[in-house]
């Protein structure tokens, strides 16, 4: 599919989309158009609540939209949920219901039920599982799966025979950092074989290195989308300056050249301009002295700030550090 | 470039549909349903067996001897209380497990038709519920000595008792959004059919009004028509509780088909 223009005969589009509950008095969705094409992976970022999930259960027909379209090439998804279930694959953010399956039980009679041949099934699971370096889990049952075992077994079962669109909430959730690669290789070979792979997450350090374009929603609507380096123009210029502060110490008094800042347990990211890096380094290393600060770090402005100026929130990844 | 053939450029898959999607289908669900039951299968068709045979014990602690009349009566009512149980309280059980485990989103995200799910559904109860009616038909005969006229009429009886009783259990776990509210429903249709529906007893037994009620009701139906289908001569309308069960299974598919439709 390489070279051939992106926005094909199976483009994938919500247009307008708008969720409400309560006649109208909450909006989880409110009026989102995305477009995901067949070779990108398009990520939907939003912290917990913002309605991603929603949006995801109105593609697969789970929910009906209250307003707006969903079109899948030729097919409107809203009025034919049948065939957005027979073409879109789905990996929810919830742990599938494998416990009495082995690994690769779980995988064929799925991909059965997704309507693969039998033998192509077959040897495309036995691919993902050596892929996904799980092959010594492949005669386990699921009772005995660690739960990111459990996440990879999910991610093959859904993409094994996948539809044109694979929608993936939360892949990585609980799957180990060297595995975690091994599934983004995984879901970029999706795309190159033609899927449009949406993907929605939390997790914005991982989306910065794995999507193609995103959009990122906050209480339901739209606030930006993009290439992960279009979204970061607006901070051209400048840099983050990141303290780690030490347990338990009160956020410190800013110095006037902080642009804008938040909070994450005990990270305290501040957005300053280039021109005052040295000056910034000078006051961290005060803070350090000081005793409110145990480390620093100044780099380069990520998707992550983006991400907080836009939504308010740290996003999950910000705690790991 | 493994997944070529499902997304060769240029190509557009026709929505499936027909025959034969539908028996594909339904023959991948059942392969799933079976295989995702399977730790606690042999315990289910062990407890339906126990409680099918129990019952029919049960009634002998009660009463040493009974006229054979009415140890026919009692033992194949055993066995339709057996076959209706499941349908109606196990398997609803099982449905709000998937919502509490939060799988039931993925259930129904799967690309079959909504009818082979429900058919796979139905499968599956009869093979937990066979064993139970069986045991409580073995028990009888042996601790009664009832005597069995099994006419080939036992197929579709015992099929559209099954159907009927476990789509009934299946709308209403559907419907019911609350697990919780579903494991409370099937408490409640537990003790309805084991004490106040007339199928291990004449109907007669009940007060006037009730008795009425469940000439409406599919329970006293679906015990005739099985009854009448083991043991001759204790059943005599059994067109008349056919026609009433058609109509239950059919609305009951019925009410199924659009709770499975609904998307709220």
């Amino acid at each position: 599919m390489i070279g051939e223009p992106l926005d094909g005969p199976w483009s994938f589009r919500a247009t307008d989309v708008t969720k409400s509950y309560n006649g109208g008095k909450t909006l989880a969705n409110d009026d989102i158009s995305i477009e995901v094409h067949p070779g990108e992976v398009f990520g939907l970022l939003g912290p917990n609540g913002a309605g991603k999930t929603t949006l995801v259960k109105q593609v697969i027909g789970l929910l009906k939209p209250t307003s707006g379209s969903i079109t899948l090439g030729p097919y409107d998804l809203v009025d034919d949920p049948d065939v957005a279930r027979q073409l879109c694959s789905y990996l929810p953010q919830a742990q599938m219901p494998i416990d009495s399956f082995k690994a690769q039980e779980a995988i064929i009679i799925s991909g059965a039920i997704r309507g693969g041949p039998r033998d192509q099934v077959l040897r495309r699971a036995n691919e993902m599982i050596t892929a996904l370096e799980i092959e010594e889990w492949r005669n386990t049952l699921g009772t005995k799966m660690s739960g990111g075992v459990r996440r990879l077994v999910g991610f093959i079962m859904t993409t094994v025979w996948p539809g044109k669109v694979v929608i993936l909430d939360e892949p990585t959730n609980d799957v180990d950092p060297l595995r975690r690669r091994l599934m983004w290789q995984q879901i970029r070979n999706l795309a190159q074989d033609g899927v449009a792979v949406f993907l929605v997450t939390h997790n914005v350090m991982e989306a910065e290195k794995s999507v193609d374009r995103l959009a990122i929603i906050d209480e339901g609507r739209l606030v930006a989308s993009g290439t992960p380096s279009s979204l970061k123009t607006n901070d051209r210029g400048h840099v983050r300056l990141q303290l780690m502060l030490s347990p338990g110490a009160e956020t410190p008094p800013l110095p006037e050249f902080v642009i804008r800042d938040t909070r994450a347990g005990n990270n305290l990211i501040t957005v300053i301009d280039e021109s005052a890096a040295a000056t910034g380094i000078a006051w961290a290393r005060d803070q350090m002295v000081a005793g409110t600060a145990d480390e620093y770090a100044i780099g380069a402005i990520t998707l992550e700030d983006v991400y907080v100026r836009l939504t308010g929130h740290a996003s999950a990844a910000e705690f790991d550090l | 470039m493994t997944t070529e053939a499902l997304v060769a450029p240029g190509v557009l898959p026709a929505k499936r549909s027909g025959l034969s999607y539908w028996l594909w289908s339904y023959g991948a669900m059942l392969r799933w349903e079976l295989t995702n039951t399977r730790l606690i299968l042999p315990l289910l068709v062990l407890a339906q067996a126990l409680s099918g045979a129990g019952l029919v014990l049960g009634f002998g602690l009660l009463m040493p001897s009974l006229p054979p009349t009415i140890a026919a009566y009692l033992v194949t009512g055993a066995a339709v209380v057996s076959l209706i149980m499941v349908g109606t309280s196990v398997g609803p059980q099982l449905v709000a497990q998937q919502k509490i485990e939060g799988s039931y989103d993925y259930m129904w995200s799967l690309p079959v038709p909504r009818s082979a799910a429900a058919a796979a559904w139905v499968a599956l109860n009869t093979v937990i519920a066979i064993p139970g009616m069986l045991a409580a038909l073995l028990a009888g005969a042996l601790r009664y000595h009832v005597h069995f006229d099994i006419s080939p009429m036992v197929i579709p009886a015992v099929l559209i008792t099954l159907i009927t009783g476990t789509l009934i259990g299946y709308a209403l776990s559907h419907a019911i959004p609350k697990p919780e509210v579903t494991f409370l429903v099937s408490q409640v249709l537990i003790f309805v059919i084991f004490g106040f529906a007339p199928i291990a007893y004449p109907a007669g037994n009940l007060p006037a009004w009730l008795a009425t009620v469940h000439q409406y009701l599919p329970f006293v139906h679906m015990a005739d028509v099985v009854r009448s289908s083991l043991v001759s001569g204790l059943v005599t309308d059994v067109g008349h509780s056919y026609l009433v069960l058609g109509i239950w299974s059919l609305a009951a598919a019925a009410i199924t088909a659009l709770v499975l439709r609904r998307r709220k």
